[in-house]
């Protein structure tokens, strides 16, 4: 945290395609080009099938673009090993694996490792960490409960605090709130921009535009695969996004410096805006 | 005040092994006294410590029994019931669905396909005769695994396409066992042995082959215990947490099919105590692979153990076949599971 503006993600112009035959535009990524700074929060918007998860699981490896270059804290993500981006970047997974009887403690100790020297045992350190991340996200008095045995909501605090034991620098959530009620999707989005301030960078993807616009730093808004908008949300949301990103009729009404998005209806599907991407979806958003 | 959480899973993982132990040890020396042949408890202590002076070397029938019969057999028991655990328990994992074990994904049948080709088609390896069986049966078990793997890979890999392609193999393979029967009517004694799963034929040669086997393999499994916990979060996880997934599971697949395969292979067809024995200990200590293991291998030992004392006592001087005692124990938990998994594995 020495320096505030330390660029922890720079995305370089990366171009991305799934095997053609199961896609039917060629690109999936289209010359993304993104900076983001240690300790911000930022949202990705888009609509379904736009490249969201597909950029996401370009910045942790699991995909490889095949133009661009992407550096995370300061290093070429090509010649990093997998082992190296993990000490680095984490990801919060959509769900837990609730039939093998893990505790919530075996599952936040997962997070630790890459770190994990031995051959069988976390060490003292690590132990340390996963009881602090476990206060922190106050599912202490769950922690030798089974994760089948969990709430949705415990189950999101389970997956942040092995998200934070981590101790990533880069932070990456996938619709981390996607179904949780109004309360617990504060708590996430409220727990991650706890970590952004931290000094973590957070990426973050997102359906629920108000949620994003309250905490968000940056957004970037995605369309078939580019970058239509890229901002603090003040700037990036607006009416027009809205209608051509997600083919949306809205109003937005600012005050005091926040920002309410009301849907209203569709665009009209005469006018040929309404194009369903839903199909495409199958081909892209795979986990 | 509470250790650390290593330190605690360490003193229960030295109170299963030490309480397993305990058993398997009691098991194995009841175990010398049952059969045909009456040996007391004094006989068989007395037998076997002189066996272990002598290196083998007896001085009357008893401990001619012991030694040629009951030791063997009891030694290939304890392996077997290991090697099924482990290889349930590594199989659970890596297909990510704790309903599979060799018995379902197709090992079993394989090998049964296998044993029965050498035995009624007489089919034989070139200059083996005695390990002809084990052989080909090991081929099967292997080929069917192979088979299981690439249907439900092909069909998506889910969960559940394991346990559908596993089904799919083994109609297959026991219609090509029953079809071989059904043409060789007069010699099916031979065979019905080994497809009912039976100890009783263990020699020497082949305990030390299964006992090498399942402790090699089952150590380097126990080695990555770590690795299977991690295994669980899914593949795309588990690469992000830097795990080399695509190696790990390819070695891991192969070993655990040899595995699988080297226990059914001279033993015969005994299912469910892969699927019922890691079950058993998950639901008694958790998930953790790194008490999972080794509990389910001293777990397993002795429940096999039981099981074959059972076989040799119930009918005595007859013998029950071991595969079908386990089976009608183990069709009932496998119902419970599945009933109790029932809205996770909605097909």
């Amino acid at each position: 945290m020495s320096c505030d503006d330390e660029l922890t993600v720079k995305v370089d112009n990366i171009s991305f395609s799934y095997g053609a035959k199961k896609n039917l535009c060629a690109k999936t990524l289209k010359g993304i080009t993104i900076d983001a700074r240690q300790g911000q929060l930022i949202g990705i918007m888009g609509p379904n099938g736009c490249g969201k998860t597909t950029f996401m699981r370009c910045i942790n490896k699991v995909l490889k673009p095949q133009e661009g270059a992407i550096f995370i804290d300061g290093k070429d993500l090509d010649r990093l090993k997998m082992m190296e981006v993990a000490k680095i970047c984490a990801n919060i997974p959509a769900d837990v694996p609730d039939d093998f009887h893990l505790s919530v403690e075996e599952f936040v100790a997962l997070g630790r490792y890459p770190f994990v020297t031995g051959i069988w045992w976390e060490g003292e350190k690590d132990e340390q960490l996963v009881r602090e991340a476990m206060k922190a996200y106050h599912v202490t008095h769950l922690k030798d409960r089974k994760l089948a045995e969990l709430s949705s909501g415990e189950k999101a605090r389970v997956l942040l605090a092995k998200g934070a034991v981590q101790q990533p620098k880069i932070l990456l959530a996938d619709e981390p709130s996607a179904h949780l009620d109004l309360k617990f999707k504060l708590q996430v989005m409220q727990a991650l921009k706890d970590l952004s301030r931290q000094g973590v960078t957070v990426i973050t993807a997102s359906h629920d535009i108000n949620l994003i616009a309250k905490y968000a730093d940056l957004i970037i808004v995605i369309s078939e695969g580019g970058i239509i908008s890229y901002g603090p949300p003040a700037e990036v949301i607006n009416e027009d996004v809205i209608r051509v990103v997600y083919g949306v009729e809205v109003t937005v009404l600012r005050d005091n410096g926040e920002l309410y998005v009301i849907p209203l209806r569709p665009v009209d599907p005469e006018n040929g805006d309404d194009e369903d991407t839903r199909p495409r979806e199958k081909g892209i958003v795979a986990d | 005040m509470e250790g650390t959480k290593a330190s605690r899973a360490k003193l229960k993982l030295a109170l299963i092994l030490g309480m397993g132990s305990i058993g398997i040890v009691i098991l194995f020396i009841l175990s010398l006294t049952t059969g045909v042949m009456d040996i007391s408890f004094h006989e068989a202590m007395s037998g076997l410590w002189n066996l272990i002076q002598n290196g083998g070397e007896h001085t009357d029938n008893k401990e001619l029994v012991l030694w040629q019969l009951r030791i063997p057999r009891a030694l290939g028991v304890i392996a077997v019931g290991i090697g099924l655990s482990v290889a349930g328990a590594v199989m659970q994992a890596l297909i990510r669905n704790p309903l599979v074990d060799p018995y379902i994904t197709g090992v079993s049948s394989g090998a049964g396909l296998g044993a029965t080709l050498a035995v009624l088609a007489g089919v034989s390896i070139l200059g083996m005769t005695t390990y002809s069986l084990p052989i080909i049966a090991f081929i099967g078990a292997v080929g069917a695994f192979m088979f299981t793997m690439a249907l439900a890979e092909a069909a998506g890999g889910r969960p559940i396409s394991y346990v559908l392609g596993g089904v799919i193999i083994s109609i297959a393979m026991q219609a090509g066992t029953t079809l071989l029967m059904y043409f060789n009517a007069d010699r099916l004694h031979g065979v019905l042995f080994w497809l009912f799963g039976s100890f009783a034929y263990l020699d020497w040669s082949s305990v030390k082959l299964i006992v090498l086997v399942v402790a090699v393999l089952s150590l380097v499994m126990l080695l990555f215990a770590k690795e299977f916990n991690v295994i669980l979060l899914g593949d795309e996880q588990a690469r992000q947490l830097g795990m080399n997934v695509r190696s790990f599971k390819t070695v891991m697949f192969v070993l655990v099919s040899a595995l699988a395969a080297v226990c059914v292979a001279f033993t015969g067809v005994i299912g469910f105590v892969g699927l019922i024995v890691p079950h058993l200990v998950r639901m008694l200590i958790g998930g953790d692979h790194r008490l999972l293991l080794p509990a389910s291998m001293v777990l397993g030992a002795n429940i096999l153990l039981v099981a074959d004392i059972v076989c040799k006592t119930v009918v005595a001087p007859s013998e029950l076949p071991i595969g079908a005692i386990i089976s009608i124990i183990g069709a009932p938990f496998f119902g419970y599971l599945m009933i109790r998994m029932g809205k996770e594995y909605v097909m």
